[in-house]
């Protein structure tokens, strides 16, 4: 074999990428692609640049890890492949959580955002929730910039071919060009890349994204290696070029006045431009074009063999399973604010092109609409994420980490968090520390992940705010006070967020200890409640003394009518102190009432399973409970009891036999 | 491990016995011991003792041992309680124990516990897994046994009551950008009336339906000279001789009812299940056989010397298929030494002598057995299942009770969505388990979700 000795050149990424990235790397390669052995070493490599990637590998940086962001294009860093949307009911919890840990993607939504608006305002603070608009362009940007100032952060354009393992431990990455890149922690964000496919109409192609490639050769080799794969399915609408679209015919969505911020660091002067939603109807007509086309969807001729989700369906779908249903919303939602594309979110679709173009101009407002690209189906491979930990790393590989739409889920904000925690784990992997794994009563972090690794997937996970039993102390408003104590821990909260949050912090327990001092009564001593005034906040007379905070804490009294009782005192200057405090007043009982139920329940969580433990061995268990165990090796008793089908009896047993383990060894020990 | 529950179970085997034992074990109960007893006695010390119900009316009066933790069967605080035996003041100590703040144990619980604690050896702890399994199963079977006819169609009726709601609710929450019906704050009243009426309907006729109450039915075989009526005053001994004696629908056909432990056994004696020609009696045979349809076993009495009669068999044969029987050999005192010899224990057939009363105790506790009390110390028995769902469905009305104050007020569908999942996570320990994803499905099979 030829030896060429060529150096390749790894140059740094624009200019003002912050630590530089000089390698010597020997190619000992001919055009069959061989082995090229690279001598730098990173402690964290993630694969893909996608939101779960991008977290994963900020969150590495930050913790001190050298890091190193493999993309098939730096261009795509960041990108929306979907709607140009971010938060929303369970999704807003989420990106919050993320924020609250330092993450990236609510402050690049607060620089990107042209429409924001809070979900559910009219209901109670834990089902709340954010969503913005994004401009893609921006939003791409303000990710892109966080990446390339990043210190510890270096950026790679190249596909991945293959890992490298040592044993049942990763020890790196090849790509493409068959460098080779090591790492004790790697971190797999493909989403949609493994084994994509395309679908419009007839016609397929492999894909990841439209226009970017599919990782196949990765994609076969992760078979390879006997991870349990499945197969799902999503989709796209086609897009509209908004200089096409009658806005006299269509309805107006404006954002929420004032605007809302995302990120809990996000200040609402910063915001770009805003613009409105706009929002119209299918009807009759386009359902008849529809149904009409359906012999030529690939949903429907079986060419499609993914499971697709059943809360985002495509408009065939909608239209074959409510036949009832005259009309479908759908929202018009502008692309950015250099751009006249149009998402027209609600009819995503795989029917043949000539069909699209037919069912659009079929909808008011869109008769003469113009269809900037195509929309498709896309079927992609994903792994069952029961065979991960909660950490996210695969119980199979030592070291490799899987977050994002690999592992079942849907959307940017599951991604986001996911990466963010694999990045977290990740990190950890390589200091020798214990994996972080919120638990469900702290986090929807840890609802997820929960989910996916003691329940799996069987259509793209989706977050949803009735995942969480215990929604109510799991809210936007408090997502920093869960979480950022811990994030700084872990070493992803910087100085600043740190400063402003204890800050913030404090203020709240300063005015609860002032409301809980502060007693009004009802006789005519000092601080006496006069008639008309408790009347008038209150809706009744007092009958003995009550502190401010027991007032608070009835569901028609309000903080700021609270404050204008005589005898009050000054109320605090800040409204999202004040707004935490009566929320934390109004939902005492509910939180307190929550917290016995996990105290209730924390026993089984303590108990950790050795993964070797082989269930046949267990003493009076079924022959399916133990077939089930042995698939999924659950890490703790109480992700086995939330396993499908896993009795409290089997859990009993359990416990026994793994107390019999301990007892056993300690006995072993002392003869 | 750390518990942070409490749970509470009768310890003394359902049936015979002057003594009944409930025990209570958990961290920190001194507060349901006050409760229950009013005070909280000297560890380790016998104390004679009110025993009191949710509403402070003495239940029974007895012998309070409280064992503060670690010095205790389980290792945590344990509170036994000693009544009197029998069914009725044990489950009144017991539901008292409940409202107090304790759940019911599961099988093997206690042991469990103990275990977990290190209060067993190695070699004890061998045999827990093996109680744990069994008793499994067998309060599987007896919970199926407790579900079954009316009261399942009545919890079915109140479970999808429930998630009907809980869909609205839910979908209201998550889905509020979605088109579709959400739940009015009227709508939603009228509809959470609709559950709680459904469920005071079942725990009403679950009250009536329990075996204590109502008792079982037995079909009684046997001819005229095997000793039918001796036997079964004997049976019923000296607490409750034979209660009602109601003629039948025919000439022959006879109904009674005898009393054992407490537990009503009714006998549908079939001597008049016989072939005929006369159009009148043979209406009165239909309604009989109607009447054996609800029977739960069938005890054949023969006289042991000369076993099943052609006529008995013939009646065994019309009955309907799969009834357990019991076989009862009476009269074994006028048998030769012989055939005495022979004579074993085992299984559904058992030797008796209404004249020596030898075998009366083996077939009392075969009887109490059938009716769902058993004597083994680690099964509970059907009505310790029924218990079970009982206290499930009074757990559910509290938290529907929360939902409807709620709803009073003003409109806050995450509390209202809250109490009605607890009330849900209530009767899946009936129902078995439904999971949000359960929910989401159906909200997604009925509403056209998604953008």
């Amino acid at each position: 074999m030829r030896v060429d000795n060529r150096v390749l050149p790894l140059r740094r990424t624009p200019p003002y990428i912050a630590p530089r990235f000089t390698v010597e790397c020997h190619l000992f390669s001919e055009c069959d692609g061989s082995v090229v052995n690279c001598s730098e070493n990173f402690d964290v490599i993630v694969i893909g640049g996608g939101h779960a990637g991008t977290e994963a590998a900020l969150a590495a940086a930050r913790m001190g890890k050298k890091t190193l962001l493999l993309s098939h294009n730096i261009e795509t860093l960041g990108q929306m492949s979907c709607n140009p949307s971010i938060g929303g009911i369970g999704k807003g919890h989420l990106v919050k959580e993320v924020d609250a840990l330092g993450g990236a993607m609510a402050a690049a939504a607060d620089e990107a955002g042209i429409q924001f608006r809070i979900l559910n305002s009219s209901k109670g603070p834990a089902v709340r929730a954010t969503r913005v608009q994004a401009d893609r362009m921006l939003y791409r940007q303000a990710i892109r910039r966080r990446l390339e100032n990043q210190p510890n952060l270096w950026l790679f354009q190249q596909g991945v071919d293959d890992l490298t393992l040592e044993g049942e431990c990763v020890t790196g990455v090849v790509t493409q060009l068959g460098i080779r890149f090591t790492a004790r922690a790697v971190v797999l964000t493909a989403g949609t890349f493994l084994g994509g496919l395309a679908h419009v109409g007839s016609a397929n192609f492999q894909a990841g994204r439209a226009g970017d490639p599919p990782s196949i050769s990765l994609a076969a080799r992760l078979r390879e290696m006997k991870l349990p794969v499945g197969r799902l399915k999503t989709g796209t609408p086609p897009r509209i070029d908004g200089r096409s679209i009658d806005y006299s015919a269509v309805i107006e969505q404006p954002g929420d006045s004032p605007v809302p911020v995302f990120s809990f660091m996000g200040d609402a002067a910063r915001h770009p431009r805003q613009l409105p939603c706009w929002m119209t109807h299918t009807n009759r007509h386009t359902h008849d074009i529809i149904r009409g086309g359906l012999d030529r969807s690939p949903l429907f001729t079986g060419v499609i063999e993914g499971t697709g989700p059943r809360y985002c369906p495509s408009i065939e779908d909608k239209v074959v399973r409510f036949s009832a249903k005259e009309s479908h919303q759908i929202f018009l939602e502008p692309e950015g604010l250099g751009t006249h594309e149009v998402y027209p979110n609600g009819i995503s679709t795989s029917l043949p092109f000539d069909m699209q173009v037919k069912l659009v101009q079929s909808i008011k407002g869109l008769e003469n609409a113009h269809i900037t690209r195509p929309g498709y189906a896309i079927e992609y491979d994903f792994f069952d994420p029961r065979a991960l930990k909660s950490s996210l790393e695969t119980k199979a590989i030592e070291g490799l980490f899987f977050a994002g739409q690999i592992n079942g889920t849907t959307g940017y904000e599951e991604a986001a968090a996911q990466g963010l925690l694999a990045g977290i784990n990740a990190a950890r992997k390589t200091q020798d520390r214990e994996a972080w794994c919120p638990r469900r009563d702290e986090a929807y972090l840890g609802v997820l992940v929960d989910d996916l690794v003691t329940r799996g997937v069987t259509e793209p996970y989706r977050m949803f705010t009735s995942r969480a039993e215990y929604r109510l102390q799991l809210r936007e408003d408090n997502a920093d006070l869960r979480l950022t104590g811990m994030g700084r821990e872990l070493g992803v909260v910087d100085d600043v967020r740190w400063v402003s949050f204890e800050a913030k912090r404090e203020a709240i327990v300063r005015e609860q200890g002032r409301l809980k001092a502060t007693w009004l009564n009802p006789n005519t001593s000092l601080n006496a409640l006069p008639e008309a005034d408790a009347l008038r906040v209150l809706g009744k007379t007092i009958e003995h003394d009550y502190s401010l905070y027991e007032l608070l804490r009835r569901p028609d009294v309000s903080y700021a009518a609270l404050m204008t009782l005589p005898g009050a005192g000054e109320c605090v200057a800040d409204p999202v102190v004040a707004e935490q405090v009566e929320i934390q007043a109004k939902y005492h009982g509910y939180i307190e009432r929550q917290k016995d139920e996990v105290a209730r329940n924390a026993g089984y969580e303590d108990i950790r399973l050795p993964l070797d433990l082989d269930y046949t061995t267990v003493r009076g268990l079924s022959g399916e409970v133990q077939q089930k165990l042995n698939q999924f090796k659950p890490e703790t008793a109480g992700q086995a009891a939330r396993i499908s089908g896993i009795t409290p009896a089997a859990i009993s047993l359990l416990l026994v036999h793994v107390k019999r383990g301990f007892s056993g060894q300690k006995k072993k020990k002392s003869a | 491990m750390e518990n942070a529950d409490t749970i509470a179970a009768v310890a003394t085997p359902p049936g015979r016995g002057g003594i009944g034992v409930v025990r209570v074990s958990g961290n920190g109960i001194k507060s349901l011991v006050l409760k229950v007893i009013g005070y909280v006695p000297e560890p380790r010390y016998a104390s004679l003792s009110k025993f009191f119900d949710e509403d402070g009316q003495v239940i029974d009066q007895g012998i309070a041992l409280f064992f503060p933790a670690p010095h205790s069967y389980t290792g945590e605080d344990v509170l036994e309680l000693q009544g009197h035996g029998g069914p009725a003041v044990m489950n009144l100590l017991l539901s008292s124990c409940l409202s107090a703040g304790a759940r019911m144990a599961q099988p093997g619980e206690f042991t469990l516990r103990a275990y977990l604690n290190n209060k067993l050896d190695l070699a004890q702890a061998e045999s827990v897994a093996d109680i744990i399994d069994a008793s499994t199963g067998e309060a599987a079977r007896c919970a199926m046994r407790s579900l079954q006819g009316e009261f399942s169609n009545a919890v079915h009726i109140v479970v999808q009551a429930l998630i009907d709601l809980r869909i609205s609710v839910e979908a209201s929450l998550d889905f509020s950008e979605e088109e579709i019906d959400h739940a009015h704050h009227v709508d939603v009243s009228h509809r959470l009336r609709g559950v709680q009426a459904h469920l005071e309907h079942v725990l009403a006729s679950a009250r009536q339906g329990s075996i204590l109450r109502e008792g079982i039915w037995i079909v009684l075989i046997g001819q005229p000279n095997v000793g039918k009526s001796s036997l079964l005053n004997l049976l019923a001994g000296e607490e409750a001789a034979i209660v009602t004696e109601i003629p039948g629908t025919t000439r022959d056909t006879i109904r009674r009812t005898i009393e054992i432990e407490g537990v009503p056994l009714h006998l549908l004696d079939t001597a008049g299940l016989r072939e005929t020609d006369d159009a009148v009696e043979k209406m009165g045979i239909a309604r009989t056989r109607s009447t054996l349809e609800k029977a739960n076993f069938v005890l054949l009495v023969m006289d042991s010397r000369w076993g099943i009669t052609p006529a008995d068999q013939a009646i065994l044969d019309s009955l309907p298929a799969g009834l357990p029987a019991i076989y009862v050999y009476n009269k074994i005192d006028l048998l030769d030494e012989r055939s005495l010899a022979e004579v074993g224990e085992g299984g559904s057939e058992i030797y008796v002598s209404a004249i020596t009363g030898a075998g009366i105790e083996t077939l009392r506790q075969r009887l109490l057995e059938m009716a769902g009390w058993q004597p083994r110390s680690m099964g509970e028995g059907v009505f310790m299942a029924r218990q079970r769902h009982l206290q499930a469905l009074t757990t559910a009305r509290e938290y529907l009770e929360n939902a409807a104050e709620l709803d009073r007020g003003a409109f806050q569908p995450e509390l209202l969505a809250e109490e009605l999942r607890l009330a849900q996570q209530a009767l899946s320990a009936i129902t078995g388990e439904f999971r949000a994803d359960d929910l989401l499905g159906e909200i997604f099979s009925r509403f056209c979700i998604g953008k």
